[in-house]
């Protein structure tokens, strides 16, 4: 698996996970939403058996009354005409109707008539057994009690309004869910705050490790009472203190191999600078070696200065000195006032000031230059913009142009264009570039290559430093 | 009388290709391997320029360097071997004129020690100056601050002339860098900002609050003549 690939898988699985603290208050959550559910439905399933049960107790016990009464009051010759009064004097509770037969008569209550009373409570009676059955009559929850009068051929029905055991039940379960609501969010807090107080160490941790990633190499964990985590911070403080270590050698290896290779260089310098100036006591043949020698010593100088450079770069020694330059004489004194180059330069050029590492710059422009020299024919047009909070030094050249496959990889170490002809001639050492990258970046800028403006491909090119211009504030 | 050149080196092939590139031009060169040497010739005869290199065995360049600039005012190049800038910085501190950075063009270091040798020469002003309570006697290299005599090395006197002759105008890196020490547009700003610290110390009551020599940001640095 590459890399990147690698890395986007990684990034995918972020992306479809939730952090471990949302993980642990959400289980947390759950917990306490099943245990309050669980609960609730316990305590609304016995409450409403007790109600029910007790209001069923009591109206039955009320009908039965009620029957003994009407039984007690009736003859057998009384009719239906008869009944009103009798009723008068039975008990009356709220909610509740009653209807009686007499033979095949009924005496109907104000809502409700036999059509109401269900069938089985009907034929229970016919049988001479007394009934009840929970009903729903006219949308509401009713109880039917029914009494055979055995004495007579009569029937008392008592008929108890519910509804208002059902608004009851329903505030509870009001009650109930509101109170299950308030036990899952205090579950989540909970969670919330216990994650919080275990993952302290690892946010310690990971503020740690974005202290050393920062170049605070010295960070360590303090030690844990706790044992677990303690072993924690240990494997990391070992790791950090190797980092750390790794990093020095790193440091001092590529200063030490800048000292080696540079020793010897001073050495052939100065001797070849003698060689130099007196070079007309040599001879033709002699002389032709002298120019192979110090040509070379210059390119081998070369590529080790910017093999320095570059290591400085990769072991994050690089640094950057800032200082207020002005533009126009930068571009003038590092183009040596080519004359062969059009300039394009803010109006207010001569006033303008950046905030840039001058030594590093310069050697960008003129990396830029040498390359336009090298494989584009010589640079045509020196463009400098600024906006806001950015600068653009563009660098064109007639060249034969770059293809846009090649575009992406020439800031790569060591890669040089196709068309940039056999390796040894240019004089290049295939890092001029990669610098480049690397001065633009250490300024927290960029650069690129594109189509000279207004240009098809193929026709030259164009190389844009892109900086921002911190600190500006003249 | 020739010029005479001191050079410390610990590395013997440096030390004889530097030597052969200094007598080229006409230079009379005494080889020294260590500090102590060079310490010891310097005290036996002071040279007209000193060259030394900062990796030494036992006491180390930046050492060598305050010794002899505490011996007298004589043009001293650093020669640095590392890419890191506190050794350029630190040299400039320790006392150093000017420094060169490993390897070197022969030219360039011929370059380098002549136009040390013309600013030990010639003042370039004959006329003097006075600033409120800072007096400058250019054709005796003299500098009064108050009434009393401050000792300046030949390139901070270079720099106070400069500025001295310009006062009240604006003298950015790149003017001085030029005019003191004979570089172009490239030469490091780092030496002028070293110097003009040094200078500060000397000519200043309060170097962190300079009333004489004042920083413009943006451009440079320029001798205030209002006060």
């Amino acid at each position: 698996m590459s890399n990147e690939k690698y890395d986007q898988a990684q990034n995918l699985s972020y992306k479809l996970k939730l952090g471990l603290r949302t993980r642990i208050s959400l289980f947390f959550a759950v917990g306490g939403l099943l245990v309050s559910i669980g609960l609730s439905g316990a305590t609304l399933v016995l409450t409403r058996q007790q109600l029910i049960d007790s209001r069923e107790n009591a109206a039955s016990a009320f009908a039965l009354t009620n029957a003994t009464r009407l039984s007690n009051q009736l003859t057998p010759d009384s009719s239906v005409e008869d009944l009103p009064s009798i009723v008068d004097s039975m008990t009356k509770i709220e909610g509740s109707q009653r209807l009686i037969r007499i033979g095949n008569d009924w005496l109907p209550s104000q809502e409700l008539d036999r059509e109401d009373i269900p069938e089985n409570i009907l034929n229970r009676v016919t049988e001479l057994k007394a009934g009840q059955l929970r009903v729903e009559i006219n949308g509401k929850t009713r109880l039917v009690l029914g009494i055979p009068l055995q004495l007579f051929d009569a029937a008392y029905f008592a008929i108890v309004d519910l509804t208002d055991l059902e608004e009851t039940l329903d505030d509870l379960r009001i009650i109930l869910f509101g109170a299950g609501a308030g036990v899952t969010s205090l579950a989540a807090l909970l969670g919330w705050w216990i994650s919080r107080r275990t993952l302290r160490p690892l946010r310690n941790v990971r503020e740690a490790a974005e202290a050393i990633a920062g170049g605070r190499l010295d960070t360590r964990l303090i030690r844990q009472s706790d044992p677990d985590l303690d072993r924690l911070s240990e494997s990391f403080n070992e790791m950090a203190r190797a980092l750390e270590e790794r990093i020095h050698r790193d440091a001092r290896f590529a200063s030490e191999v800048s000292h080696e290779l540079r020793s010897p260089l001073t050495t052939l310098k100065a001797s070849v600078g003698v060689l130099e100036s007196r070079k007309n006591e040599l001879s033709k043949r002699s002389q032709t070696a002298l120019d192979l020698l110090s040509r070379d010593l210059e390119r081998f100088n070369r590529l080790v200065s910017e093999l320095l450079e570059i290591s400085g770069y990769d072991a994050g020694a690089a640094s950057l000195e800032l200082e207020e330059v002005n533009i126009a004489q930068f571009i003038q004194a590092t183009t040596r006032n080519d004359t062969s180059i059009t300039y394009m330069l803010p109006a207010n050029a001569d006033s303008l000031v950046m905030n840039v590492d001058k030594r590093r710059l310069a050697r960008a422009l003129s990396n830029l230059l040498d390359n336009a020299h090298r494989y584009g024919n010589g640079p045509t047009l020196i463009e400098v913009s600024t906006n806001e909070n950015s600068i653009q030094i563009a660098v064109e050249d007639a060249g034969p142009g770059i293809s846009i496959e090649e575009r992406k990889i020439i800031f790569d170490r060591f890669s040089r264009g196709s068309s940039s002809g056999q390796r040894g001639d240019d004089g290049g050492t295939g890092l001029g570039l990669s610098l480049v990258q690397e001065d633009a970046r250490l300024h927290g800028g960029k650069v690129w290559v594109e189509n000279p403006k207004g240009t098809e491909s193929g026709t030259g090119s164009r190389f844009v430093i892109e900086l921002p211009t911190i600190g500006e504030e003249l | 009388m020739s010029v005479r050149i001191l050079t410390v080196e610990d590395d013997e092939r440096i030390r004889t290709a530097v030597s052969l590139a200094l007598q080229e031009e006409g230079w009379e060169v005494e080889e020294t391997s260590n500090g102590e040497d060079a310490l010891a010739s310097f005290s036996r005869q002071p040279s007209d320029v000193v060259l030394i290199d900062i990796m030494l065995p036992g006491i180390d360049g930046f050492e060598v360097c305050r010794k002899i600039r505490r011996l007298g005012d004589v043009p001293i190049v650093m020669v640095t071997a590392r890419s890191d800038s506190h050794d350029v910085v630190a040299g400039l501190e320790a006392g150093a004129d000017d420094y060169l950075r490993k390897p070197f063009d022969s030219k360039e270091l011929a370059a380098r020690v002549r136009a040390l040798l013309r600013r030990s020469k010639t003042i370039g002003a004959t006329s003097n100056f006075s600033f409120d309570q800072l007096e400058i006697i250019a054709d005796e290299g003299l500098v009064r601050v108050n009434g009393k005599e401050v000792h300046l090395t030949r390139t901070e006197f270079k720099l106070l002339i400069e500025l001295a002759t310009n006062s009240g105008k604006v003298l950015s890196r790149e003017d001085l860098l030029e005019r003191v020490w004979g570089y172009d547009y490239f030469g490091d700003s780092r030496l002028v900002d070293v110097h003009v610290r040094r200078l500060r110390t000397k000519v200043e009551m309060d170097p962190a609050n300079p009333r004489y020599v004042v920083t413009v940001r943006g451009m440079g640095y320029k001798l205030q003549t209002q006060f």
